[in-house]
């Protein structure tokens, strides 16, 4: 049998900070960025520095990661809820076949078809609100299915061929400028994020998306409008999608049916690495920030590695190493339970 | 209501799907083209009973897209390296249970959440084969495509066997003791445990089953090419799942047959070739697609809080 001292001594609680999940993360982040820094900076035969070290690369990964990190952003409420939104990056490609289409079809002025995507972006995460929230389906399967119903309908809008591009200069700087010495976007995803936090963690709205996750009928006795803040939580990853596909119609200068497909497995990725169970009821968005930060800096410092470039394989390590990190992530979150089992047993 | 009566809907929108096709696009009906589209889907319809399995057991796999190309990809480099064209089933059913038994240790064994297991899988099993193969094709030799028989031959081949297999599997399903261990697991494992039943053991086994079938299929969908295409399996997972659902079983655990899931496929599989025929532009495919699993979906929460409504037991 077992004797485990029960008692918050002061070697426990340093343990508890040391071994929490955000801590651990922010650790592998400072050691890759270390890393990448030491071995992917270099200079160039006019004696510049290049790769990884400089500010440009810096600003770029930040550009880069904004739509994923938006997408990650508001899956974590989702996710808190015990649910799942496998429709997010469908409906990032279905909100920029219409804004192109709102701009060049309708000829409607930019900000009318920015309000008006991000309605549909509403409107599509009213969708899986309704089905999730109003008829109670199980979330996997309705998001699975309007994946492919707001995939599909983006394809149909363009007949799988259109792709919208000469957008106005004021719409891509959105994009592609900086703004007091940061990329555009970058501002946006800041306070998208600042936003979630002081919901999530500030608000009863967002604090009972965690109750509801750890167990919902508790939620229901409790008073709390389960079914409403539900369907909130949904709306709002749609309209924040929304929001993700004209910044990434504005970085790339193009919109096409398959924008940003598969972006729905690094969003996800980033929310269960940041430390978000998926079984909900725990997590944080400063875990999902990190995760965030963790996945973007690996699949853009891969890309400066000179071992990297010669075999021309940053795409396919950094998705190989970001799987395998899930995958250790997970292991670590269940290793504690593992030992106490083998614990008990021995 | 017949206990039966979700698959029996789904099967009577499929005749009403068959019989508007006679009427509007008799076309559909020539046995050649027929043919080819049952080939084209017999591994889907492979690994689609593995699919089964999982579901019941309440897992999932999302990773089965990969683990198809990794399978398809070896057959092909065995082949390649002469291997005679019999021994490569088994490899590829091999390779395919060793890929699932590394899910299901991490699932069965360490008790981490299906979905994200086999979505890390997803990308690192793809991504570990393009970084292996660049995405290059591989060229099989001679004798390999349909056996080294004529198409329709092969063709044939592959339907029978097909066919026997998803017998095999519906039998043994529902009539042998081990088959009802997936539904007792998936219904309520602490139950199934008390039973006598190792529900760590069974979740294992439907995992490894499924990463076999998957081999088994890859090797369907290798021989009727003359080259390997590492990408043949992205996206299958979905059509795989979407055919679940559709075909009544409960993702929940516990509920549905292999019938069942045949006939979703079957919906599914026709709604390309009949959107050519009847003149709709095939890009209304995906969408279409969706719009059949929510529909599904929505059928089997109302018919549940129907149920429930009347008093009778809530699943």
């Amino acid at each position: 049998m077992t004797t485990t001292s029960s008692g918050p001594s002061a070697e426990a609680t340093w343990k508890r900070v040391l071994f929490r999940h955000e801590t651990l993360l922010l650790i592998v982040l400072v050691v890759e960025w270390l890393l990448f820094y030491h071995y992917g900076t270099t200079t160039n035969r006019r004696g510049m520095t290049v790769g990884f070290g400089t500010l440009d690369r810096q600003f770029d990964i930040l550009r880069h990661s904004c739509e994923i990190g938006l997408l990650a952003l508001v899956l974590t409420p989702v996710i808190l809820t015990a649910g799942i939104d496998l429709s997010v990056a469908s409906l990032l490609g279905l909100c920029a076949i219409v804004f192109g289409q709102f701009t060049h079809d309708l000829g409607l002025p930019i900000p009318l078809a920015v309000v008006l995507t991000l309605l549909v972006g509403g409107i599509g995460g009213g969708l899986n609100a309704g089905l999730v929230a109003g008829l109670r389906l199980p979330p996997l399967i309705v998001t699975l299915g309007t994946y492919s119903l707001f995939r599909g309908l983006a394809e149909a809008l363009t007949r799988g061929a259109v792709t919208y591009t000469h957008f106005p200069a004021g719409f891509l700087a959105l994009g592609q400028e900086r703004w007091l010495g940061l990329p555009m976007q970058a501002w946006i995803f800041f306070a998208v994020a600042i936003g979630m936090w002081l919901l999530v963690h500030r608000t009863m709205l967002g604090r009972s998306f965690r109750v509801i996750g750890y167990a919902p009928e508790g939620a229901r006795f409790a008073g709390l409008p389960v079914g409403r803040n539900l369907a909130l939580a949904y709306i709002i990853a749609g309209v924040v999608a929304a929001a993700a596909a004209l910044i990434y119609t504005a970085r790339l200068g193009q919109a096409k049916a398959d924008a940003a497909v598969g972006y729905e497995l690094f969003a996800i990725t980033a929310v269960v690495l940041g430390g978000t169970s998926i079984f909900g009821g725990k997590g944080s968005i400063t875990g999902t920030l990190l995760g965030v930060a963790v996945i973007a800096v690996l699949k853009n410092g891969l890309a400066t590695l000179p071992v990297v470039i010669r075999m021309n394989a940053a795409e396919e390590l950094s998705g190989m190493l970001t799987g395998l990190l899930l995958l250790l992530a997970l292991a670590l979150g269940v290793a504690p339970k593992l030992l106490s089992v083998l614990r008990n047993k021995r | 209501m017949n206990r039966y009566s979700r698959e029996l809907a789904v099967a009577a929108v499929l005749a009403l799907v068959l019989i508007g096709l006679a009427i509007w696009a008799p076309a559909f009906y020539q046995l050649q083209p027929l043919l080819s589209l049952a080939t084209r889907e017999a591994p889907v319809m492979i690994v689609t009973c593995g699919m089964v399995l999982v579901i019941l057991t309440r897992q999932i796999d999302i990773s089965v897209g990969s683990q198809f190309s990794i399978c398809s990809v070896t057959c092909g480099l065995l082949a390649a390296a002469g291997w005679p064209s019999w021994s490569l089933l088994p490899a590829g059913a091999v390779a395919g249970a060793l890929l699932g038994a590394l899910n299901g240790v991490l699932i069965a064994g360490l008790g981490l959440p299906s979905i994200v297991v086999t979505l890390a899988m997803l990308v690192a099993l793809r991504q570990g084969l393009n970084l292996f193969r660049q995405g290059e094709f591989v060229t099989l030799p001679d004798g390999v495509q349909w056996f080294g028989l004529s198409q329709v031959q092969g063709q044939v081949i592959v339907l029978i066997a097909t066919a026997v297999l998803v017998v095999v599997m519906a039998y043994c399903l529902r009539g042998v003791a081990f088959g009802r261990h997936f539904y007792a697991v998936g219904s309520d494992a602490e139950a199934a445990r008390l039973a006598g039943i190792r529900p760590q053991r069974v979740t294992f086994l439907a995992f490894v089953l499924m990463g076999l079938l998957t081999g088994v299929a890859a090797m369907v969908n290798v021989v009727q090419s003359p080259q390997v295409q590492p990408l043949s399996g992205s996206g299958m997972e979905l059509k795989v799942i979407a055919a679940v659902v559709v075909g009544g079983v409960a993702i929940s655990g516990g509920r549905g047959y292999i019938w069942g899931a045949v006939v979703g496929l079957m919906l599914l599989a026709c709604i390309s070739p009949a959107l050519v025929h009847l003149r709709i532009e095939a890009y209304w495919e995906k969408a279409i697609q969706g719009a059949i699993i929510l529909l599904a979906v929505l059928a089997e929460g109302i018919r549940r809080r129907r149920r429930r409504v009347q008093g009778g037991t809530a699943t």
